[in-house]
């Protein structure tokens, strides 16, 4: 069996005396897209920032191709592979598009030339933005915005791209345009993590999916078992038993 | 009113805003990156007068090293301090009220430590810069008339630093947003350390060119920590280019202010025109753009 890229073992993690995630266990393969469903206020966030160092774990080890990431900073990530796509963007709203897409490859350490070329190769799934590179990110729209915090997870050449909630908000076209891109981005062999709301979209577009409730796993399986899963059709998708 | 009243108030104005400017922008440069208001600020530039006192009238070194050593000196406590007390404090969720206490505890104790140290007594640095310049018909000497270009040279290196270098892009990407900086690599905790040191050493700048033509005592950052305070509001919170010009608008008002009124009105007309633009400007008059 090979190891898998991303394994939370039974992941504990708590905000001050509130523990928001209870024994979570994960993992992704190399190449895979997987799901992490669950209602609001489920800890699906917390899991990916986790997963990426960006939330401390109280309890459990988060590996990493092999190598236990558990007790080291977020900023150890991104040069091991791991780039996340953070909620609501989060661009540098005061930078220009350029500079933050650019920066996303700051723990790579390039010379000159190669970020020139890592960023051109980038931009080319990004038409709709190459002609703002000189505007202020806080300027673009929503869409666009998002368009250059996918481009800028890219930058760190990951083999894994956690994306936390990255439909949110976005108007159904644009939805389409965020899938179709993580499809192309997938089938250059990153794996993908994310997280969404909507089981329909979650488990569709993915090999495997978690259900997660009140910040536990309550279900796990490939993305058709999970869609055709009672629970799942009954709770959220809104069927009836049949 | 002869135009040699109007030179010297635009000249002193311009001193005295240019050490508004230095100690405005490290507490805005601080505000900007890590949402801390520094009440310990004033402490690091009465450090920095001290340490220059130390190594000049105390330990008889030459006037440079003396210089460079209290910089570095001050630069060094500034980052004991962000790391021991500021970085604990931040970092526990919804804590960050918490760090304004622990900045005003500080400030308080390092005056005390201070005046257990070198006493009550006022101490004199003295010129280190002989002779006067002539500007038109007015005689300024060169310790007066340096305080504006050390300022400005200080502050524009500075500013190449933060706009021009790498690790300058590290520290207003951190400034934008601190999560995201560490998401991409970036040592945000790390930055912020080096931001307090860096404003620090700004400070300690300002003070050592104003202990020759004034006193080094404890309580000598006091004064200045409230014009700074104005100087970063009136810039617009957290706005590193904002304070700079708020800190020589400060200046040259309360310079042209006094002109017409008296040396008693100074603090008046400085804190009415605090109110009087926030009124207007609630955000400054340079808020809303970049921080940082």
């Amino acid at each position: 069996m090979t190891e898998p890229l991303l394994a939370l073992d039974a992941i504990d993690v708590r905000y001050g005396p509130t523990q928001v995630l209870w024994g979570v266990t994960l993992r992704v393969e190399p190449g895979e897209v997987v799901a992490v469903m669950g209602p609001n206020g489920s800890g699906k966030s917390t899991v990916l920032k986790a997963a990426m160092g960006l939330k401390g774990v109280s309890g459990g080890r988060v590996m990493f191709r092999g190598e236990d990431m558990t007790r080291r900073p977020a900023t150890a990530r991104p040069g091991a592979g791991m780039s996340i796509v953070l909620e609501r963007r989060r661009l540098f709203p005061f930078m220009s598009v350029r500079e933050n897409i650019e920066l996303g490859a700051y723990a790579r350490r390039l010379s000159r030339a190669d970020l020139a070329r890592s960023f051109d190769e980038v931009l080319a799934l990004f038409p709709e933005i190459a002609g703002h590179l000189d505007a202020t990110a806080a300027r673009l729209s929503g869409g666009q915005q998002q368009m250059v915090a996918i481009a800028r997870g890219l930058m760190g050449d990951p083999q894994l791209l956690l994306m936390d909630e990255p439909l949110l908000g976005l108007s159904p076209a644009l939805q389409r345009h965020v899938i179709d891109l993580m499809g192309r981005i997938n089938q250059r062999g990153v794996a993908i993590l994310f997280n969404e709301q909507n089981a329909k979209l979650s488990f569709g577009l993915s090999h495997r999916g978690y259900l997660l409730e009140s910040g536990r796993v309550v279900l796990e399986g490939s993305g058709v078992e999970m869609l055709d899963h009672p629970e799942v059709r009954r709770v959220y998708l809104g069927e009836e038993a049949a | 009113m002869t135009g040699t009243l109007l030179a010297e108030s635009l000249i002193n104005g311009l001193i005295t805003g240019a050490i508004y400017a230095l100690v405005g922008a490290g507490v805005a440069l601080i505000y900007g990156t890590m949402r801390v208001l520094n009440f310990a600020h004033g402490e690091m530039m009465m450090l920095g007068a001290y340490f220059a006192w130390m190594g000049v009238a105390v330990a008889g070194l030459p006037v440079l090293l003396a210089f460079a050593l209290a910089l570095i000196g001050v630069m060094i406590v500034a980052a004991v301090i962000q790391r021991a007390v500021v970085a604990p404090v931040l970092a526990r969720e919804d804590w960050s009220f918490r760090v304004i206490a622990a900045t005003i505890g500080l400030s308080v104790a390092l005056q005390s430590a201070a005046q257990l140290i070198w006493g009550e007594k006022f101490n004199a640095l003295p010129y280190f810069l002989d002779g006067v310049v002539q500007i038109g018909p007015m005689r300024l000497p060169w310790q007066r008339a340096a305080i504006p270009i050390v300022a400005f040279v200080a502050l524009g290196l500075s500013a190449l630093l933060l706009y021009r270098s790498r690790f300058g892009q590290m520290i207003r990407a951190t400034a934008q947003d601190a999560e995201a900086a560490q998401a991409v690599g970036i040592p945000a905790g790390l930055v912020h350390t080096a931001v307090f040191a860096l404003s620090a050493g700004l400070a300690a700048i300002a003070a050592i060119m104003l202990a020759p033509i004034m006193s080094v005592n404890p309580w000598m950052g006091l004064p200045y920590i409230l014009k700074a305070f104005a100087v970063v509001i009136l810039g617009g919170l957290g706005n590193f280019g904002g304070a700079i010009a708020a800190g020589l608008l400060l200046g040259l008002v309360e310079s042209f202010g006094v002109m017409v009124t008296s040396s008693e009105w100074r603090d008046v007309i400085s804190y009415g025109l605090l109110i009087a633009i926030i009124w207007v400007r609630p955000y400054g008059l340079f808020g809303g753009r970049e921080a940082a």
